[in-house]
């Protein structure tokens, strides 16, 4: 350490030390500040702060929960905790590199790590809902301006100067009278004495080093060198793999088991039945084999003779549901909503047009199946999952295991893919189950048939609408009928009809339309219903967008000639900004895609916009029919996610939407026969491979708006234009998703 | 006395049951994790790896069938992470949840070292049997296409 600041901290120190005898709290944690700051052990920075700052009440205010931490060393290394769950979306790249920016760090010098998922301690890490960057953004900036500004201080007490004569950049801190400078490491032990600013000083946005730009991931190194650890890769001492067989049928029983020839495999260990555990996200019920590895315990579990009793829903058969859900929705069901005066509009009607979509049930199927690592001792217990909400596992595990909260430690890992999957941690408490039976470390993992027949499924739905049009081709009436089994019946089965909060859409969809009602149709749930990427926004990206085409033909103008009559017709001051940007997005696109242009025969470019998860996004897809078969040439996706976070991740993320849309319009359905999941593995569950991915063009709209999520936004556009484009290229509809079902 | 297996330019015994598919030999015996475990029948290509340079789906190779062959694992794939492949994944920024690259990489390698100057075509061929949920193969055509260029370079 320079001598002058070694002299500095030693007197710095020493006034502390006499002002924290006189105060009854601990220095420098200001009890209004979100912000916390010490010395570490080894004499550099520390920063924890916390994101639930800003939604706490005034009480909870005074309670410091910090869920992200950044620690600067004396030799300039900076660690950044990233306080969100990791699957591919980028956040543990995105949200560092915000606090790196506004820091004005040296990004080479920055190491990211997963915080600890520890609710009481780091806060909620609970990562869905494309909600990270639109609720983290901000108090990542405060924290690195405020680290930043502290540094700043730091130097100015070096050279006995003013803060204003001082300015940082890139890991330094500059004098600008001499010209002189210190680096954060150096500094780093004298920042670690002084006050947190109230209010740092954000950066303008001509500043930024990173945000907006191109950054690539921080782990992508790893990942080419088989080095990334995700949850299925965990080993710890003293662990035994296993493997499971579900109980195939929601609220099903174990009739009769026995075990004999799967004790006789080499390797297995045991047999455990693992009981249905009746909370959400708890375990569906199975058998598990216990194995010195997880091949042993996979044929363990083949060699199972297991019976089941199937219960309420061993009927469930996806056809015939389906059709259920047509009937209810082409007759009246339970209003949800209204406005206007329907009956009138469909009266003065000059034409009306109606129509009824379907989709299918799909499964996330990530690259991981489920897996998870989970030691049980006595009174604790510490897990290593691959999740996207420890705060679940805590609770659930808390609960099962009837120990604290706080006794559960979770070691976050990343997801080999997520996509809502792997909020739900009924995986987890299966490994805690057996670990709690064997008395050693479980690794269960999940092989691909049970990932495929044990999940949280998205809903299978049925809309029908119907619309009035007056004789210039203006809509005036809106009749939108729906039923899907929703998410609430994972919290209350005994919900039939999706209630108005799932419901919701029809009401607040930007399109302006002064006649308009909603209704919800009976749809209980036969299995368990769950988040999947985008969840709802993809039937009702696909209703309302293949809906705008149909009214379109029927007017007699193109699709972005009703959709921009359709927005102009809100005369709500509330949504104006979502009309605004919607119309942006979707004259980006059409721009970009070169709608409307002359094709040769069999193909087409299909359009469509949606607003979800305060995103907008269009998509112009260009088909090319082959035969029966047709191939996506080519995809343009217009964004408005307000302030781009990072350029390469935001693009990367519409490319996956793209890839899985095409997997969810063209293959994918989950069928049921007898209760049971149908499809087992890729071959009955196929999704996109690499020959059907098209060219994809990402364009973002430029925007000083606050960030808003991307995970999710870009999949409710993709299957309607893709059947707008299809229309175009062919002159035959689809309405139902997917288009080329799997026969069974 | 057990038989023997190279893995990565290193000799091991195969000494758990020769039916264990080379997969979980890997994984569970070595402790080699960066071969995934993505379907168990050879349908996605998660567990690709190099029997005697050509790629393999490990979760249906019985690790018996092995004995005195030479096998390469992502881990061994280069000295220092500078496979042509692995620097290209690097500059284009390919992977999202990392999951599949391994088997994406271990797989396009040994494309490339049967064609090293593959056809738009010859990649889909070839790389068709691996699957990314993700939806990372714009971006696994484009690092192809960059290491094969630099392949040729070096050659030339």
């Amino acid at each position: 350490m320079r001598p002058d600041i070694e002299a500095l901290l030693t007197a710095e120190r020493a006034k502390q030390d006499s002002q924290a005898k006189a105060s009854s709290f601990s220095l420098n944690v200001d009890r209004r500040q979100f912000l916390k700051v010490s010395a570490l052990a080894s004499g550099g920075l520390f920063i924890g702060f916390s994101a639930a700052h800003a939604t706490q009440s005034a009480s909870r205010a005074s309670e410091f929960n910090p869920n992200a931490f950044i620690h600067l060393q004396e030799n300039g290394d900076l660690l950044i905790y990233s306080g969100r769950c990791e699957m591919g979306q980028g956040i543990s790249t995105a949200l560092p590199s915000v606090v790196a920016d506004e820091m004005e760090a040296d990004w080479s010098f920055v190491r990211v790590e997963q915080a600890e998922g520890n609710e009481e301690k780091f806060g909620s890490q609970a990562t869905g809902g494309s909600a990270s960057i639109r609720t983290m953004y901000e108090p990542m900036r405060q924290a690195g301006a405020a680290a930043r500004e502290m540094l700043v201080a730091a130097a100015a007490k070096v050279w006995n100067t003013t803060t204003d004569n001082c300015y940082a950049q890139q890991h330094h801190v500059f004098n600008k009278t001499n010209g002189k400078k210190l680096g954060y490491g150096e500094l780093a032990p004298i920042a670690a004495t002084l006050p947190v600013p109230e209010a740092p000083t954000l950066k303008s946005k001509s500043d930024f080093n990173y945000i907006g730009k191109a950054l690539p991931r921080h782990d992508v190194g790893m990942v080419i060198e088989g080095k990334r650890t995700y949850g299925v890769d965990v080993k710890v001492p003293g662990m035994q793999y296993a493997a499971i067989v579900h109980c195939p049928v929601m609220g099903g029983t174990l009739k009769s088991l026995d075990k004999t020839d799967a004790l006789k495999v080499q390797g297995v260990t045991a047999v455990v039945e693992v009981a249905p555990l009746k909370v959400p996200f708890g375990s569906l019920g199975g058998v598990a084999v216990v194995a010195n590895n997880s091949w042993s315990a996979q044929q363990g579990v083949e060699k199972l003779k297991v019976e089941w009793d199937r219960g309420e829903h061993g009927s469930y058969d996806t056809d015939v549901y389906m059709q259920e859900l047509v009937r209810n929705v082409e007759k009246p069901a339970e209003k949800i909503a209204e406005r206007g005066d329907l009956e009138r509009a469909f009266k003065d009607a000059k034409h009306t047009v109606s129509a009824t979509y379907t989709e299918g049930h799909l499964v996330h199927a990530p690259m991981e199946p489920n897996a998870s690592v989970v030691a049980v001792h006595d009174g604790h217990c510490e897990v290593w999952a691959s999740t996207q909400s420890p705060d679940d596992i805590q609770s659930v595990l808390s609960g099962f295991l009837g120990i604290d909260k706080k006794n559960v430690k979770v070691n976050v890992m990343i997801c080999g893919g997520a996509f809502g999957r792997k909020f739900k941690c009924d995986y987890v408490q299966e490994a805690a189950a057996i670990s709690k039976a064997v008395g050693t470390p479980i690794q269960l993992t999940w092989t691909r048939e049970e990932d495929t027949r044990t999940g949280y499924y998205h809903s299978n739905s049925a809309q029908h609408i119907e619309a009035s049009l007056d004789e210039n081709g203006e809509v005036t009436g809106w009749l939108h009928r729906v039923a899907f089994p929703s998410i609430n019946t994972l919290f209350n089965p005994a919900i039939q009809f999706a209630p108005a909060n799932a419901v919701s859409e029809i009401e607040t969809h930007p399109f302006g339309i002064a006649n308009l009602r909603s209704e919800s149709g009976l749809a209980p749930a036969h299995t368990r219903i769950g988040w999947y990427r985008a969840v709802y926004a993809i039937f009702w990206g696909f209703g309302y967008g293949v809906f705008a085409d149909e009214l379109a033909q029927k007017a007699g103008v193109d699709t972005v000639t009703m959709l921009n009559r359709l927005y102009d017709g809100n005369t709500n001051p509330e949504q104006a900004e979502q009309v605004a940007r919607s119309k942006a997005v979707l004259a980006l696109a059409a721009e970009k895609s070169g709608f409307g242009k002359k094709l040769p025969k069999g193909e087409g470019i299909g359009i469509a916009v949606h607003y979800s998860f305060q995103t907008y996004v269009a998509m112009a897809v260009h088909v090319r029919m082959k035969g029966d078969d047709f191939e996506v040439v080519r995809v343009d996706s217009a964004v408005d996610c307000g302030q781009v976070l990072n350029k390469d991740g935001a693009t990367a993320q519409q490319e996956g939407a793209v890839a899985m849309g095409i997997s969810l319009s063209k293959y994918c359905e989950i069928k049921f026969k007898d209760g049971a999941v149908v499809n087992g593995n890729f071959n009955d569950y196929p999704v996109m491979r690499i020959a059907d991915m098209p060219e994809v063009h990402v364009h973002f709209v430029e925007s000083d708006a606050s960030p808003t999520g991307l995970g999710e936004p870009g999949m409710a556009p993709f299957a309607p234009a893709l059947s707008n484009a299809l229309y175009q290229a062919s002159g035959k509809r689809h309405r139902s998703l997917p288009i080329q079902p799997l026969r069974t | 006395m057990s038989k023997k297996i190279t893995i990565n330019n290193q000799s091991y015994d195969i000494d758990v049951p020769e039916n264990m598919p080379l997969l979980w030999f890997l994984r569970d015996r070595l402790e080699f994790t960066g071969t995934k475990f993505g379907c168990g029948k050879g349908l996605c290509g998660a567990c690709t790896v190099h029997v005697d340079g050509q790629a393999t789906r490990s979760c249906v190779m019985p690790v018996g069938a092995l004995a005195g062959r030479n096998v390469t694992t992502i881990e061994g794939l280069s000295d220092n992470a500078d496979h042509p492949l692995q620097k290209a994944w690097l500059e284009v920024g390919v992977p999202q949840c990392g999951y599949c690259q391994a088997g994406q990489i271990m797989n396009a390698a040994s494309l490339l070292a049967n064609n090293t100057s593959p056809s738009d075509q010859d990649i889909d061929n070839a790389m068709q049997g691996n699957i990314c949920r993700c939806g990372t193969y714009q971006r696994i055509k484009k690092a192809i296409n960059i290491a094969a260029y630099e392949l040729a370079k070096e050659v030339s």
